[in-house]
Protein backbone atom coordinates (compact mmCIF):
# COMPACT_ATOMS: atom_id res chain seq x y z
CA UNK A 1 0.00 0.00 0.00
CA UNK A 2 2.75 2.56 0.91
CA UNK A 3 3.75 2.33 -3.01
CA UNK A 4 0.81 4.67 -3.55
CA UNK A 5 2.58 7.43 -1.99
CA UNK A 6 5.28 7.71 -4.27
CA UNK A 7 4.08 9.90 -7.32
CA UNK A 8 4.00 8.07 -10.58
CA UNK A 9 3.76 4.78 -8.94
CA UNK A 10 1.72 2.24 -11.46
CA UNK A 11 -2.20 3.68 -11.03
CA UNK A 12 -4.27 1.38 -8.71
CA UNK A 13 -7.59 2.40 -9.87
CA UNK A 14 -9.35 0.10 -7.54
CA UNK A 15 -7.03 1.42 -4.49
CA UNK A 16 -7.99 5.12 -5.08
CA UNK A 17 -11.94 4.35 -5.21
CA UNK A 18 -11.26 1.93 -1.82
CA UNK A 19 -9.66 5.12 -0.41
CA UNK A 20 -12.74 7.26 -1.92
CA UNK A 21 -14.77 5.19 -0.01
CA UNK A 22 -12.64 5.18 3.69
CA UNK A 23 -12.70 9.28 3.59
CA UNK A 24 -16.51 8.75 3.04
CA UNK A 25 -17.30 6.51 5.71
CA UNK A 26 -14.61 7.68 8.63
CA UNK A 27 -13.85 10.92 7.23
CA UNK A 28 -10.43 9.67 7.22
CA UNK A 29 -8.06 12.50 6.76
CA UNK A 30 -4.68 9.92 5.82
CA UNK A 31 -7.24 8.40 2.61
CA UNK A 32 -7.30 11.91 1.83
CA UNK A 33 -3.63 12.90 1.78
CA UNK A 34 -2.72 9.80 -0.50
CA UNK A 35 -5.74 10.72 -2.88
CA UNK A 36 -4.43 14.50 -2.67
CA UNK A 37 -0.58 13.63 -3.35
CA UNK A 38 -1.88 11.25 -6.49
CA UNK A 39 -4.66 13.72 -8.11
CA UNK A 40 -4.30 17.12 -7.01
CA UNK A 41 -1.10 17.58 -8.99
CA UNK A 42 -2.73 15.80 -11.96
CA UNK A 43 -5.78 18.00 -11.90
CA UNK A 44 -3.90 21.08 -11.56
CA UNK A 45 -1.49 20.19 -14.72
CA UNK A 46 -4.95 19.43 -16.49
CA UNK A 47 -6.63 22.74 -15.65
CA UNK A 48 -3.39 24.28 -16.90
CA UNK A 49 -3.64 22.23 -19.91
CA UNK A 50 -6.54 23.51 -20.57
CA UNK A 51 -6.10 27.01 -20.82
CA UNK A 52 -6.00 28.56 -17.07
CA UNK A 53 -3.43 30.30 -15.45
CA UNK A 54 -1.19 28.52 -12.78
CA UNK A 55 -2.61 30.18 -9.75
CA UNK A 56 -6.27 29.45 -10.34
CA UNK A 57 -5.50 26.22 -11.92
CA UNK A 58 -4.46 25.71 -8.01
CA UNK A 59 -7.10 27.18 -6.51
CA UNK A 60 -9.76 25.22 -8.95
CA UNK A 61 -7.75 22.09 -8.15
CA UNK A 62 -7.95 22.63 -3.78
CA UNK A 63 -11.91 23.27 -4.84
CA UNK A 64 -12.06 19.49 -6.37
CA UNK A 65 -10.51 17.89 -3.51
CA UNK A 66 -12.05 19.37 -1.20
CA UNK A 67 -15.26 18.31 -2.96
CA UNK A 68 -13.67 14.87 -3.01
CA UNK A 69 -13.64 15.00 0.80
CA UNK A 70 -17.32 16.57 1.17
CA UNK A 71 -18.55 14.09 -2.03
CA UNK A 72 -17.21 10.92 -1.29
CA UNK A 73 -20.22 9.28 0.13
CA UNK A 74 -21.79 10.37 -4.11
CA UNK A 75 -18.99 8.28 -5.49
CA UNK A 76 -20.63 4.61 -6.47
CA UNK A 77 -17.63 2.46 -7.28
CA UNK A 78 -20.38 0.43 -9.76
CA UNK A 79 -20.39 3.31 -12.29
CA UNK A 80 -17.03 5.76 -12.06
CA UNK A 81 -13.91 4.87 -11.38
CA UNK A 82 -11.56 7.30 -8.90
CA UNK A 83 -10.06 9.15 -11.78
CA UNK A 84 -13.01 9.13 -13.73
CA UNK A 85 -15.05 10.52 -10.83
CA UNK A 86 -12.61 12.91 -9.84
CA UNK A 87 -12.16 14.02 -13.58
CA UNK A 88 -15.57 14.85 -13.71
CA UNK A 89 -15.95 16.97 -10.48
CA UNK A 90 -12.90 18.63 -11.84
CA UNK A 91 -14.05 19.13 -15.31
CA UNK A 92 -17.70 20.97 -13.48
CA UNK A 93 -15.72 22.90 -11.42
CA UNK A 94 -13.49 24.17 -14.90
CA UNK A 95 -17.16 24.83 -16.41
CA UNK A 96 -18.30 26.37 -13.13
CA UNK A 97 -15.65 28.50 -13.77
CA UNK A 98 -15.76 29.87 -17.13
CA UNK A 99 -19.40 30.84 -16.46
CA UNK A 100 -18.54 32.98 -13.59
CA UNK A 101 -16.20 34.23 -15.51
CA UNK A 102 -18.29 35.19 -18.35
CA UNK A 103 -21.31 36.47 -16.12
CA UNK A 104 -21.41 36.84 -12.38
CA UNK A 105 -24.42 34.30 -12.21
CA UNK A 106 -23.14 31.45 -9.78
CA UNK A 107 -24.70 28.51 -8.88
CA UNK A 108 -24.36 24.74 -8.41
CA UNK A 109 -24.38 22.23 -10.73
CA UNK A 110 -27.27 20.10 -10.96
CA UNK A 111 -26.86 16.32 -10.22
CA UNK A 112 -27.23 15.12 -13.63
CA UNK A 113 -30.93 13.33 -14.02
CA UNK A 114 -31.12 9.10 -13.98
CA UNK A 115 -34.63 8.39 -14.91
CA UNK A 116 -33.87 4.97 -15.86
CA UNK A 117 -31.21 2.02 -15.33
CA UNK A 118 -28.41 2.19 -17.69
CA UNK A 119 -27.99 -1.53 -19.63
CA UNK A 120 -27.03 -4.46 -17.54
CA UNK A 121 -24.17 -5.39 -19.53
CA UNK A 122 -22.43 -1.86 -19.00
CA UNK A 123 -23.40 -1.84 -15.29
CA UNK A 124 -21.21 -5.27 -14.98
CA UNK A 125 -18.03 -4.58 -16.49
CA UNK A 126 -16.70 -2.55 -12.95
CA UNK A 127 -15.73 0.76 -13.29
CA UNK A 128 -12.44 0.55 -12.71
CA UNK A 129 -11.97 -2.22 -15.07
CA UNK A 130 -13.12 -0.03 -17.13
CA UNK A 131 -11.13 2.42 -16.78
CA UNK A 132 -8.07 0.07 -17.88
CA UNK A 133 -9.73 -1.02 -20.91
CA UNK A 134 -10.14 2.17 -22.07
CA UNK A 135 -6.30 2.93 -20.89
CA UNK A 136 -5.29 0.45 -22.83
CA UNK A 137 -7.47 1.36 -26.06
CA UNK A 138 -5.58 4.70 -25.78
CA UNK A 139 -2.30 2.32 -26.11
CA UNK A 140 -3.54 0.93 -29.36
CA UNK A 141 -4.79 4.52 -31.19
CA UNK A 142 -2.01 5.75 -33.71
CA UNK A 143 0.14 8.46 -32.07
CA UNK A 144 -1.85 11.51 -34.25
CA UNK A 145 -5.13 10.01 -33.50
CA UNK A 146 -4.12 10.19 -29.49
CA UNK A 147 -2.71 13.49 -30.22
CA UNK A 148 -6.15 15.09 -31.63
CA UNK A 149 -8.14 13.07 -28.83
CA UNK A 150 -5.72 14.54 -26.28
CA UNK A 151 -6.14 17.96 -27.78
CA UNK A 152 -9.82 17.86 -28.10
CA UNK A 153 -10.26 16.70 -24.37
CA UNK A 154 -8.24 18.61 -22.85
CA UNK A 155 -8.73 22.29 -23.99
CA UNK A 156 -11.50 24.47 -24.95
CA UNK A 157 -9.79 24.27 -28.68
CA UNK A 158 -12.63 24.10 -30.96
CA UNK A 159 -11.29 22.01 -33.86
CA UNK A 160 -10.57 24.83 -35.97
CA UNK A 161 -8.13 25.78 -33.82
CA UNK A 162 -6.42 22.35 -33.67
CA UNK A 163 -6.21 22.32 -37.08
CA UNK A 164 -4.21 25.94 -36.93
CA UNK A 165 -1.89 24.37 -34.30
CA UNK A 166 -1.14 21.59 -36.14
CA UNK A 167 -1.16 22.89 -39.82
CA UNK A 168 -3.76 20.03 -41.03
CA UNK A 169 -6.94 21.36 -43.18
CA UNK A 170 -9.86 20.73 -40.63
CA UNK A 171 -11.52 18.23 -42.42
CA UNK A 172 -8.61 16.08 -41.50
CA UNK A 173 -8.75 17.12 -37.67
CA UNK A 174 -12.60 16.30 -37.59
CA UNK A 175 -12.18 12.88 -39.59
CA UNK A 176 -8.57 12.06 -37.13
CA UNK A 177 -10.90 13.24 -34.08
CA UNK A 178 -13.99 11.02 -35.64
CA UNK A 179 -11.73 8.07 -36.26
CA UNK A 180 -10.27 7.60 -33.43
CA UNK A 181 -13.47 7.88 -31.33
CA UNK A 182 -14.97 4.96 -33.69
CA UNK A 183 -11.69 3.08 -33.30
CA UNK A 184 -12.00 3.59 -29.30
CA UNK A 185 -15.02 2.30 -29.87
CA UNK A 186 -14.26 -0.78 -31.43
CA UNK A 187 -11.86 -1.68 -29.38
CA UNK A 188 -13.88 -1.29 -25.95
CA UNK A 189 -16.88 -3.17 -27.42
CA UNK A 190 -14.35 -5.72 -28.65
CA UNK A 191 -13.25 -6.65 -25.14
CA UNK A 192 -16.94 -7.36 -23.72
CA UNK B 1 -39.92 3.96 -25.32
CA UNK B 2 -37.60 3.20 -27.96
CA UNK B 3 -34.70 5.17 -29.44
CA UNK B 4 -34.07 5.42 -32.59
CA UNK B 5 -31.73 8.30 -33.10
CA UNK B 6 -28.85 9.07 -30.46
CA UNK B 7 -26.05 11.16 -29.52
CA UNK B 8 -23.08 11.02 -31.86
CA UNK B 9 -20.04 9.82 -30.45
CA UNK B 10 -18.23 13.51 -31.36
CA UNK B 11 -20.63 15.45 -29.54
CA UNK B 12 -20.79 12.80 -26.32
CA UNK B 13 -16.87 13.07 -26.00
CA UNK B 14 -17.27 17.17 -26.15
CA UNK B 15 -20.07 16.85 -23.03
CA UNK B 16 -17.65 14.55 -21.80
CA UNK B 17 -14.51 16.75 -22.12
CA UNK B 18 -17.25 20.03 -20.69
CA UNK B 19 -16.55 21.75 -24.18
CA UNK B 20 -19.74 21.79 -25.48
CA UNK B 21 -21.66 24.71 -24.61
CA UNK B 22 -24.57 24.97 -22.18
CA UNK B 23 -27.30 24.90 -24.45
CA UNK B 24 -26.41 21.87 -26.53
CA UNK B 25 -25.45 20.25 -23.13
CA UNK B 26 -28.71 20.93 -22.09
CA UNK B 27 -30.85 19.63 -25.25
CA UNK B 28 -28.03 16.51 -24.53
CA UNK B 29 -28.76 16.55 -20.65
CA UNK B 30 -33.00 15.88 -22.13
CA UNK B 31 -31.75 13.00 -24.12
CA UNK B 32 -29.45 11.33 -22.00
CA UNK B 33 -32.50 11.53 -19.25
CA UNK B 34 -34.56 9.29 -21.40
CA UNK B 35 -31.56 7.19 -23.14
CA UNK B 36 -29.51 4.61 -21.01
CA UNK B 37 -27.76 3.37 -24.23
CA UNK B 38 -26.11 7.17 -24.22
CA UNK B 39 -25.59 7.42 -20.91
CA UNK B 40 -23.57 4.10 -20.98
CA UNK B 41 -21.25 5.56 -24.22
CA UNK B 42 -20.88 8.65 -21.98
CA UNK B 43 -19.65 6.67 -19.21
CA UNK B 44 -16.98 5.78 -21.31
CA UNK B 45 -15.74 8.76 -22.60
CA UNK B 46 -15.57 10.07 -19.33
CA UNK B 47 -13.54 7.23 -18.38
CA UNK B 48 -11.10 8.31 -21.34
CA UNK B 49 -11.24 11.86 -19.17
CA UNK B 50 -10.41 9.83 -16.27
CA UNK B 51 -7.43 7.73 -18.00
CA UNK B 52 -5.86 11.15 -19.16
CA UNK B 53 -6.44 12.75 -16.31
CA UNK B 54 -4.38 9.81 -14.22
CA UNK B 55 -1.52 9.47 -17.26
CA UNK B 56 -1.15 13.41 -17.06
CA UNK B 57 2.26 14.82 -16.18
CA UNK B 58 1.97 15.95 -12.55
CA UNK B 59 1.95 19.81 -12.37
CA UNK B 60 3.84 21.04 -9.35
CA UNK B 61 1.27 22.69 -6.69
CA UNK B 62 2.63 25.30 -4.26
CA UNK B 63 4.14 23.97 -0.79
CA UNK B 64 1.48 24.83 1.44
CA UNK B 65 -1.48 23.28 -0.68
CA UNK B 66 -1.94 20.40 1.22
CA UNK B 67 -1.87 22.14 4.37
CA UNK B 68 -4.10 25.02 2.70
CA UNK B 69 -7.04 22.10 2.02
CA UNK B 70 -6.51 20.47 5.35
CA UNK B 71 -7.35 24.03 6.71
CA UNK B 72 -10.51 24.27 4.69
CA UNK B 73 -11.70 21.23 5.76
CA UNK B 74 -11.23 22.34 9.33
CA UNK B 75 -13.21 25.75 9.09
CA UNK B 76 -15.79 23.88 7.00
CA UNK B 77 -16.49 21.06 9.33
CA UNK B 78 -16.50 24.12 12.38
CA UNK B 79 -19.06 25.42 10.27
CA UNK B 80 -21.26 22.24 9.88
CA UNK B 81 -21.16 21.95 13.37
CA UNK B 82 -23.17 25.25 13.49
CA UNK B 83 -25.10 23.63 11.11
CA UNK B 84 -24.84 26.20 8.50
CA UNK B 85 -23.75 24.88 5.46
CA UNK B 86 -25.77 21.70 5.63
CA UNK B 87 -28.89 23.28 5.42
CA UNK B 88 -27.92 26.06 2.95
CA UNK B 89 -26.81 23.01 0.53
CA UNK B 90 -29.77 20.35 1.41
CA UNK B 91 -32.27 23.71 0.50
CA UNK B 92 -32.57 24.55 -2.73
CA UNK B 93 -35.97 26.51 -3.83
CA UNK B 94 -37.82 24.42 -6.01
CA UNK B 95 -40.96 25.43 -8.04
CA UNK B 96 -43.90 23.33 -9.38
CA UNK B 97 -43.03 21.03 -12.15
CA UNK B 98 -43.82 22.73 -15.13
CA UNK B 99 -45.89 21.03 -17.35
CA UNK B 100 -45.96 20.74 -21.04
CA UNK B 101 -49.18 21.57 -23.47
CA UNK B 102 -51.06 18.20 -23.12
CA UNK B 103 -50.01 17.72 -19.50
CA UNK B 104 -46.59 16.23 -20.63
CA UNK B 105 -44.18 16.91 -17.46
CA UNK B 106 -41.20 18.84 -18.33
CA UNK B 107 -38.24 16.60 -18.63
CA UNK B 108 -36.39 16.70 -15.62
CA UNK B 109 -33.10 18.52 -16.78
CA UNK B 110 -35.40 21.42 -17.66
CA UNK B 111 -37.04 21.61 -14.86
CA UNK B 112 -35.07 24.39 -12.98
CA UNK B 113 -35.33 26.62 -16.21
CA UNK B 114 -37.01 29.54 -17.05
CA UNK B 115 -39.56 28.70 -19.27
CA UNK B 116 -41.23 31.78 -21.37
CA UNK B 117 -44.43 32.34 -22.50
CA UNK B 118 -45.28 30.56 -26.17
CA UNK B 119 -44.70 33.25 -28.57
CA UNK B 120 -46.92 32.72 -31.89
CA UNK B 121 -43.74 33.13 -34.84
CA UNK B 122 -45.83 31.37 -37.40
CA UNK B 123 -48.78 29.76 -38.53
CA UNK B 124 -48.66 26.84 -36.61
CA UNK B 125 -45.69 27.55 -35.05
CA UNK B 126 -45.21 28.54 -31.22
CA UNK B 127 -42.35 29.19 -29.32
CA UNK B 128 -41.31 29.54 -25.73
CA UNK B 129 -37.73 30.64 -24.76
CA UNK B 130 -35.98 28.79 -22.49
CA UNK B 131 -33.11 30.11 -20.04
CA UNK B 132 -30.62 28.25 -18.25
CA UNK B 133 -30.70 29.10 -14.27
CA UNK B 134 -26.55 29.04 -14.08
CA UNK B 135 -26.05 30.47 -17.52
CA UNK B 136 -28.54 33.28 -19.00
CA UNK B 137 -27.00 34.09 -21.77
CA UNK B 138 -27.38 30.63 -23.61
CA UNK B 139 -30.51 30.27 -25.30
CA UNK B 140 -32.32 27.33 -26.05
CA UNK B 141 -35.88 26.90 -27.49
CA UNK B 142 -38.94 25.10 -26.99
CA UNK B 143 -40.56 24.57 -30.45
CA UNK B 144 -44.78 23.41 -31.14
CA UNK B 145 -45.35 22.98 -34.17
CA UNK B 146 -48.72 21.47 -35.32
CA UNK B 147 -49.83 19.20 -37.48
CA UNK B 148 -48.67 18.44 -40.90
CA UNK B 149 -46.91 21.98 -40.61
CA UNK B 150 -43.14 22.61 -41.56
CA UNK B 151 -40.83 23.73 -38.54
CA UNK B 152 -39.04 27.20 -39.85
CA UNK B 153 -37.19 26.69 -42.91
CA UNK B 154 -33.08 26.97 -42.08
CA UNK B 155 -29.67 26.26 -42.71
CA UNK B 156 -27.26 26.98 -39.80
CA UNK B 157 -23.45 27.70 -39.29
CA UNK B 158 -22.69 25.89 -36.46
CA UNK B 159 -24.76 22.44 -35.61
CA UNK B 160 -28.62 22.49 -34.04
CA UNK B 161 -29.22 20.13 -31.52
CA UNK B 162 -33.10 19.23 -31.33
CA UNK B 163 -34.61 16.66 -29.08
CA UNK B 164 -38.07 15.39 -30.26
CA UNK B 165 -40.55 15.53 -26.61
CA UNK B 166 -43.96 14.95 -28.01
CA UNK B 167 -44.98 13.93 -31.34
CA UNK B 168 -43.10 13.45 -34.12
CA UNK B 169 -41.52 15.33 -37.37
CA UNK B 170 -39.99 13.92 -40.33
CA UNK B 171 -37.12 14.82 -43.13
CA UNK B 172 -35.05 14.04 -45.80
CA UNK B 173 -33.22 12.18 -43.33
CA UNK B 174 -35.72 10.13 -41.34
CA UNK B 175 -38.47 9.92 -39.11
CA UNK B 176 -37.81 11.39 -35.11
CA UNK B 177 -39.87 10.47 -32.11
CA UNK B 178 -40.11 11.67 -28.43
CA UNK B 179 -36.92 10.30 -27.18
CA UNK B 180 -34.80 10.84 -29.90
CA UNK B 181 -32.04 13.52 -30.97
CA UNK B 182 -30.87 15.39 -34.04
CA UNK B 183 -27.62 16.71 -34.31
CA UNK B 184 -27.75 18.94 -38.09
CA UNK B 185 -24.20 19.97 -39.22
CA UNK B 186 -24.17 23.18 -41.14
CA UNK B 187 -23.80 21.65 -44.31
CA UNK B 188 -27.49 20.61 -43.85
CA UNK B 189 -30.10 22.71 -45.03
CA UNK B 190 -32.80 20.34 -44.17
CA UNK B 191 -36.97 21.31 -43.93
CA UNK B 192 -38.57 19.33 -41.00
CA UNK B 193 -42.17 18.91 -41.62
CA UNK B 194 -44.49 17.19 -38.89
CA UNK B 195 -46.49 14.23 -39.32
CA UNK B 196 -50.28 14.58 -39.26
CA UNK B 197 -51.25 12.51 -36.60
CA UNK B 198 -50.33 15.51 -33.74
CA UNK B 199 -48.62 18.22 -32.74
CA UNK B 200 -44.77 18.24 -31.98
CA UNK B 201 -42.53 19.68 -29.36
CA UNK B 202 -39.06 19.78 -29.60
CA UNK B 203 -36.45 21.48 -27.37
CA UNK B 204 -33.69 23.21 -30.20
CA UNK B 205 -30.34 24.56 -29.33
CA UNK B 206 -28.15 26.07 -31.92
CA UNK B 207 -24.14 25.84 -31.40
CA UNK B 208 -23.28 29.02 -33.63
CA UNK B 209 -25.80 31.55 -35.72
CA UNK B 210 -28.83 30.66 -37.75
CA UNK B 211 -28.62 31.34 -41.36
CA UNK B 212 -32.69 31.50 -41.93
CA UNK B 213 -34.00 31.02 -45.49
CA UNK B 214 -37.96 31.64 -46.26
CA UNK B 215 -40.47 33.27 -44.70
CA UNK B 216 -40.42 31.43 -41.74
CA UNK B 217 -36.99 31.63 -41.41
CA UNK B 218 -37.28 35.57 -41.28
CA UNK B 219 -40.31 35.44 -39.04
CA UNK B 220 -38.27 33.80 -36.60
CA UNK B 221 -35.15 35.46 -36.98
CA UNK B 222 -35.67 38.49 -34.32
CA UNK B 223 -37.36 35.61 -32.01
CA UNK B 224 -33.99 33.71 -31.64
CA UNK B 225 -31.80 36.96 -31.43
CA UNK B 226 -28.55 36.35 -32.74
Amino acid sequence: MTHLMEDGAAPDGREFARLITVVAADRDRQAFARLYSHFAPRVTAFLRKSGLPANTAEEIAQEVMLSVWRKAAYFDPARAGAATWIFTIARNLRIDHLRRARSAATAEQAPPADSETAPSGEVLLLASEREAAVRAALKALSDEQALVLRLSFFGDKAHSEIARELGLPLGTVKSRVRLALGRLRTLLEGDK
Amino acid sequence: MTIHHHATDETLMRLAAGTLPAGPAMVVATHLAGCPVCRARLAQFEAIGGVLLDEIEPAPMTPDAFAAALAAIDAEEARDVAGTTAAAMARRPRRAAALLPGGIPLPRPLQDCEIGPWRWIGIGVRASAVTLPNDPAERLTLLRVGPGRKLPEHGHFGTEFTQILVGSFSDEFGRYLPGDLTEMGSEVEHQPVVDPDGECICLAALEGGMRLTGFFGRLIQPFVRL
